[in-house]
């Protein structure tokens, strides 16, 4: 899932600055699982703006909340067609593609980001979230017991740890794990460790030229003779 | 296709604020095992909060007669209670006891207003007549009861004795029934329908009680000296004293048998024994009387049953037998067998036969009667075979509990009103589910032991003497305490907006119950007969999918805030201080009522059910609205449930969070608990966050001059 | 071509020693100048550190020209923290065409721990690939494939963590890094022998040199610090304890009294193949080490 992290409200204030009604729209799927920009958070969001405003004495805003289903689909946003005529500005929520999604789904419209949109991940615990895949488009997991040095190394290296760990901890951060201890245990119980002496040559970064495109289509031609 | 789609969505969430209006919550097991189906798990929350008027409204709502059942109530409410799977159940009866008695039930006038033509007689004035009585005024119609003996009431008169039923509450009730303008005739035994009809009364309520004490049929029972339990106890409760010598015996193990035992220990008798033919656990008496009983000196004599009495030098010789217990019957209870050649004697000056009673129905009244002498009839519409002739209470059913009998007499109003309104007789279908099921272990675990509070008793020394009521009221902090063990069932949380849940399993992660669960299709669960109701799901859900069942839950918070915010608004307090406070024990206990003494007039309070229900957006909607402080005060170790604190924390944490990035001083917020790691009360805390904000609040307003 | 000067003494199976220098953080590197002229004569080879500890410095091979201009033999320490492969390439050819040879192939430490945590960090190689890549340049051949018109030669070094609290990842990777290349190794720290002695068991059967590492410790409060702020050291808490034994003022002289016994102990039993004394900031110190461990004569 995508995890995200609402901005300050420092940095929402100054990006809305222009506009007086703002219509703050949450999405109902990732950004809600990370807690980011569900429901609830659009309600937090507008109560602490609201806040905001009567506490500057010189609020002129007007606020409106709505969460659709999910923001990276144009067919969810409809639901936003009757609302985005009331307001000069949407702050969304949703990640970046949600935030694109609307900008695209509404040409005259300013969508303005109301998140960070951080990393792929998941929960650890209850508010806890963790990265777990960078998105390199060319997945090492089958050779690394199913845990990904790229995501989870600070360094991302792919011949095993360096020096810097520490009591199984990370040299840049000593509250993560280190990866390559932990592929080490798993490969070892799962008694592959020579997946771990094995020489992983230079990863191939040709493969994710930005931006990337997936095309799960055939191209197939239509009416013609398939004899 | 588009526009399809669109107004689907528009639908969906146009619908949604109905549907959040509904009552999702389902019949808690107390409710559904009173015979009178009274809201129970209500006022017990409503006692809990401290809300005792309202509490007593409820029950009011749903007994004729509370005070009555608030003392003689056999609760089976009690032992259906699912707090007894986590220790014991909560004191259902005791908690009525003082919500009538602190509620003012004495106090309360009932009106009722003619509105129909036909009068109704009620033959027999026990609490099934009494109900049945009340109900019919309260539809508007004449009614009379009529009573054989010199006083109204049957068996709550002449059976339960006064130290369990005192005669005044008694007293008030038929009072009251007299004021709502039911015409009450004594010493008027009916021996005739057709007269009662002849007199122009349209219907007839045959509610003649079960008073013929049954006989064991042994050699020597028609002995001087040998009395059944009923004739017994109604000489006693009339006003007789019947001479029982010294050694007393009374044979069975029913609720009569101990009255009467404890009766004759209050007459003066020595030496009182309860002969059984099964064991204690077989008795069906309850089992507070049980203790009780044993408590004041009666003794017991299990798996004995006498077999002859002789008369002997003006004593009573009784032959009895041991018994041993064979195979269980068709219902479970085992059966007691004679052991051979286990004879032996027993001598009393009087024996007390208690072993049951049937009604005792004259000939005159031409109804059907079947196994017991009990009246027959149908027992959807309470009708016998006489048109117009309804029955119900002991007559019907052979003796009974008093809430059985309140609730036949409050059904047979009903059918009498459709009867003579010419209505096809239907029990009202109840529209919401009963939640039936145990409590799994592991939600068991979860749960925090606290042990049941009895109501206060005379020592059992200062109880024999005489028929003083031996059971007293609760106190107000014991009431509430008692009252706040209840598990809330069938009242908890659930996903009203499946199409919002996001599958993010925040509920599961945060239930300190471990409740929720994954289900075989991938849908997240959570099952209402385990929920505990705090609601910290609800408040954590991000989709807000979540809402609690009662729509009342739902709404609480945040409708308690607005009206707090409204009244403050007019009021125009400077600096104004809002908190957020446990109701639970609010009014009635803790420390948590100082807070309403000593708050100056700028200090508003807003009362939550459980401070975990407080969101972080409750918090910012305060300070938007001109609060320059908002305070939680939580209930600490005193609450009945788990990790409250540390939800209240999360939550202030995050309002925290914006109130810095608004330009606004975290500690405008705090946290109050009854005793803070310096010692310090809730109330002092208090005093000292007042402080703060009003130092915080100067220095606010010199910060707006210096830069104007 | 010529073996480098290091490269020979390792082949002759000599006891080496090797130091380590820190270019400043700016541009006067007289005090660098000062350093190499100090330690060159009394050491087979001298390291240049390549942003040690992700602190932005002058680069490692231009202190690597200087030890050359002084007449030292440097090692070129190479990290993969800063430069993606192009970059890495062109900095060994540059090397090769100086005529340094001896290369340190290092990951890197984390740009978190350094003075420039907002940078990006670039780990495209890792520490065996850049072992790797450089022998592949040997071949004449850069990592695309294409031909190099002319190729270089190193004397390859890597490092290993024979103290590491876990031990058997560390040696997967030292085993990946002999069959890259390394020639030889320089250790992270070592502070108690017990621990070289087991690594050495093992190392032995490659034919690689080892090179123990020494860290100079100036106080008990420098040891600590190290501990939680340097990565994966970790020093034992006797040495720590034997540290606080000094005098205020003294503790430099405790370090080296410390460093100097680790030193002759390794030669003496020939644990290894040589030391690399890492002075950290007190450079000047070396040669009173090497002297109380009798590696050089006084006042030599």
């Amino acid at each position: 899932m995508i995890v995200a992290e609402r901005k300050s409200l420092e940095e929402i204030r100054r990006t809305i600055a222009p506009y007086e009604r703002v219509l703050i729209v949450g999405c109902g799927t990732c950004a809600t699982v990370c807690g980011a920009g569900g429901e609830r958070e659009v309600a937090l969001l507008h109560a602490g703006l609201r806040a905001m405003e009567a506490r500057s004495g010189e609020g002129w805003h007007t606020f409106l909340e709505f969460t659709v289903k999910r923001q990276c689909d144009a067919e969810f946003l409809d639901a936003l067609v009757d609302r985005v005529r009331e307001v000069d500005a949407v702050l969304s929520l949703g990640c970046g593609i949600g935030v694109q999604a609307i900008a695209e789904r509404f040409p005259t419209l300013p969508v303005l980001p109301g998140v960070n949109t951080s990393f792929m991940g998941m929960a650890k615990e209850w508010g806890v979230w963790d990265e777990r895949c960078a998105a390199c488009g060319d997945c090492r997991l089958a050779e690394t017991a199913g845990i990904c040095p790229i995501t989870r190394c600070a360094k991302g290296i792919l011949n095993g740890p360096c020096a810097g760990t520490k009591n199984g901890k990370c040299e840049a951060n000593n509250e993560m794990d280190c990866a390559w201890v932990l592929i080490y245990q798993r490969l070892e119980k799962l008694h592959r460790l020579e997946d771990m002496r094995r020489y992983y040559p230079p990863r191939n970064f040709r493969v994710i030229p930005r931006p990337r495109r997936i095309v799960s289509k055939a191209e197939v031609a239509v009416g013609g003779n398939n004899g | 296709m588009q526009s399809f789609a669109i107004h689907n969505l528009e639908n969906h969430h146009l619908a949604r604020p109905k549907r959040a209006a509904e009552d999702h919550s389902l019949i808690p097991p107390c409710q559904a095992a009173c015979p009178l189906h009274m809201d129970i798990r209500e006022y017990v929350s409503l006692t809990a909060q401290g809300r005792v008027m309202e509490a007593l409204q409820v029950i009011r709502s749903g007994n004729p007669f509370p005070s009555i059942c608030a003392h003689v109530c056999a609760h089976p409410c009690e032992n259906a209670c699912r707090r007894a799977q986590v220790d014991k159940p909560v004191a259902i009866r005791a908690l009525k006891r003082f919500a009538v008695e602190f509620g003012g039930d004495r106090m309360v006038e009932c009106e009722a207003e003619t509105t129909h033509d036909e009068r109704v007689a009620v033959v027999g004035s026990g609490p099934a007549g009494l109900a049945c009585a009340y109900y019919l005024r309260k539809l508007g119609y004449l009614v009379t009861v009529f009573e054989a003996h010199s006083q109204l009431g049957g068996m709550l008169r002449v059976g339960i004795p006064k130290y369990r039923l005192p005669r005044e509450v008694l007293d008030t009730e038929v009072e009251r029934l007299a004021r709502m303008g039911v015409e009450i005739r004594t010493n008027a035994r009916v021996v005739s329908l057709d007269l009662l009809f002849d007199m122009g009364y349209k219907a007839v309520f045959l509610t003649v009680g079960a008073h013929q004490g049954l006989r064991m049929g042994i050699d020597g029972e028609e002995s001087p000296g040998v009395i059944d339990g009923a004739t017994f106890l109604r000489e006693v409760n009339l006003g007789l004293k019947p001479s029982l010598g010294e050694r007393v015996a009374v044979v069975g193990g029913g609720n009569v048998a101990i009255d009467a035992a404890r009766t004759a220990i209050r007459l003066g008798a020595r030496e009182v024994n309860i002969l059984y033919r099964r064991s204690r656990a077989e008795m069906p008496a309850d089992d507070v009387e049980v203790e009780q009983a044993l408590e004041e000196g009666v003794q017991f004599k299990f798996l004995v049953l006498p077999k002859k009495i002789r008369r002997q030098d003006g004593y009573l010789k009784v032959n009895c037998v041991r018994m041993e217990l064979g195979e269980p019957d068709a219902r479970g209870r085992r059966q007691p067998v004679a052991v051979e050649g286990s004879d032996f004697e027993m001598e009393f000056d009087t024996l007390v036969v208690a072993i049951g009673q049937a009604p005792q129905m004259p000939g005159g009244f031409g109804v059907r009667v079947g196994k017991g002498s009990t009246i027959v009839v149908d027992p959807v519409t309470l009708t016998t075979n006489r048109v117009g002739v309804f029955a119900g209470g002991d007559a019907v059913t052979g003796p009974a509990t008093v809430v059985q009998a309140l609730a036949a007499g409050r059904q047979a109003a009903g059918r009498i009103d459709d009867y003579l309104q010419h209505r096809y007789p239907k029990d009202a279908a109840e529209s919401r589910e009963t939640l039936v099921g145990d409590l799994r272990p592991e939600t068991i675990e979860m749960i925090r032991r606290i042990g049941r509070i009895e109501p206060p008793a005379l020592p059992p020394e200062a109880r024999t003497a005489d028929f003083t009521p031996i059971e007293m009221v609760y106190d107000w902090e014991a009431a509430v305490n008692e009252a706040r063990r209840c598990l809330r069932c069938g009242a908890g949380a659930e996903i009203l907006f499946q199409d919002k849940c996001a599958s993010c399993l925040t509920c599961l992660r945060v239930c300190p119950y471990h409740v929720p669960y994954v289900d075989a299709t991938g849908a997240v669960r959570i099952p209402a007969d385990q929920c505990q109701a705090c609601g910290v799901c609800v408040a954590e859900c991000p989709a807000r999918a979540i809402v609690l069942r009662r729509p009342y839950d739902r709404r609480q918070v945040a409708g308690e805030l607005e009206h707090v915010l409204r009244s403050a608004a007019q009021t125009k307090p400077r600096p104004l201080v809002v908190g957020f406070c446990c109701q639970y024990g609010l009014f009635g206990t803790g420390s948590l009522s100082d807070l309403w003494r000593e708050a100056g007039g700028s200090i508003w309070l807003v009362p939550v059910l459980c401070t975990a229900n407080v969101e972080a957006h409750h918090i910012l909607r305060a300070f938007e609205m001109g609060a320059e402080g908002v305070f939680i005060a939580s209930c600490g170790e005193q609450c009945a449930r788990e990790n409250t604190e540390f939800w209240v924390r999360q939550r202030v944490e995050k309002a925290r969070r914006v109130l810095s990035e608004i330009g606004l001083e975290p500690e405008r917020i705090e946290v109050l608990v009854p005793s803070d790691h310096n010692g310090s009360t809730a109330a002092e805390q208090l005093d000292a966050f007042a402080q703060r904000i009003g130092t915080l609040y100067l220095a606010s307003i010199l910060m707006q001059e210096v830069r104007s | 071509m010529a073996k480098s000067s290091f490269e020979e003494k390792l082949d002759a199976n000599e006891f080496v020693v090797t130091t380590e220098v820190g270019p400043p953080k700016g541009c006067d590197v007289s005090g660098l100048v000062h350093d190499i002229d100090l330690l060159k004569d009394k050491v087979d080879a001298i390291n240049v550190t390549d942003h040690q500890s992700s602190v932005m410095r002058f680069p490692s091979i231009g202190g690597c020209l200087l030890v050359k201009e002084q007449g030292g033999e440097p090692v070129l320490q190479v990290t993969c923290r800063d430069r993606n492969r192009l970059a890495l390439q062109a900095e060994l050819l540059f090397a090769h065409s100086r005529d340094i040879h001896n290369v340190l192939c290092l990951t890197g430490d984390s740009v978190d721990v350094g003075d420039h945590k907002e940078a990006k960090p670039v780990f495209d190689l890792d520490s065996v690939q850049l072992l790797r890549t450089a022998r592949l340049m040997e071949t004449g051949t850069d990592t695309s494939g294409n031909e190099l018109k002319g190729a270089p030669q190193f004397c390859l070094g890597a490092s290993v963590h024979p103290g590491a609290d876990f031990i058997e990842p560390q040696l997967i990777k030292f085993d990946k890094k002999v069959e890259a290349g390394a020639k030889f190794f320089q250790t992270q720290g070592v502070f108690d022998l017990a621990s070289l002695r087991r690594f050495m068991q093992y190392a032995s059967q490659f034919d690689v040199k080892i090179l123990a590492g020494i860290i100079v410790m100036a106080s008990a409060r420098m040891a600590r610090y190290m501990n939680d702020n340097v990565p994966g050291i970790t020093v034992p808490q006797p040495v720590i304890d034997e540290l606080a034994t000094a005098e205020k003022g003294k503790g430099l002289q405790k370090g080296v009294e410390i460093a100097a016994r680790f030193v002759k102990t390794i030669k003496e039993e020939k644990l290894c193949h040589g030391v690399h004394i890492m002075a950290v900031g007190n450079e000047k110190i070396v040669p009173d080490i090497l002297e109380r461990a009798e590696l050089i004569s006084v006042g030599a």
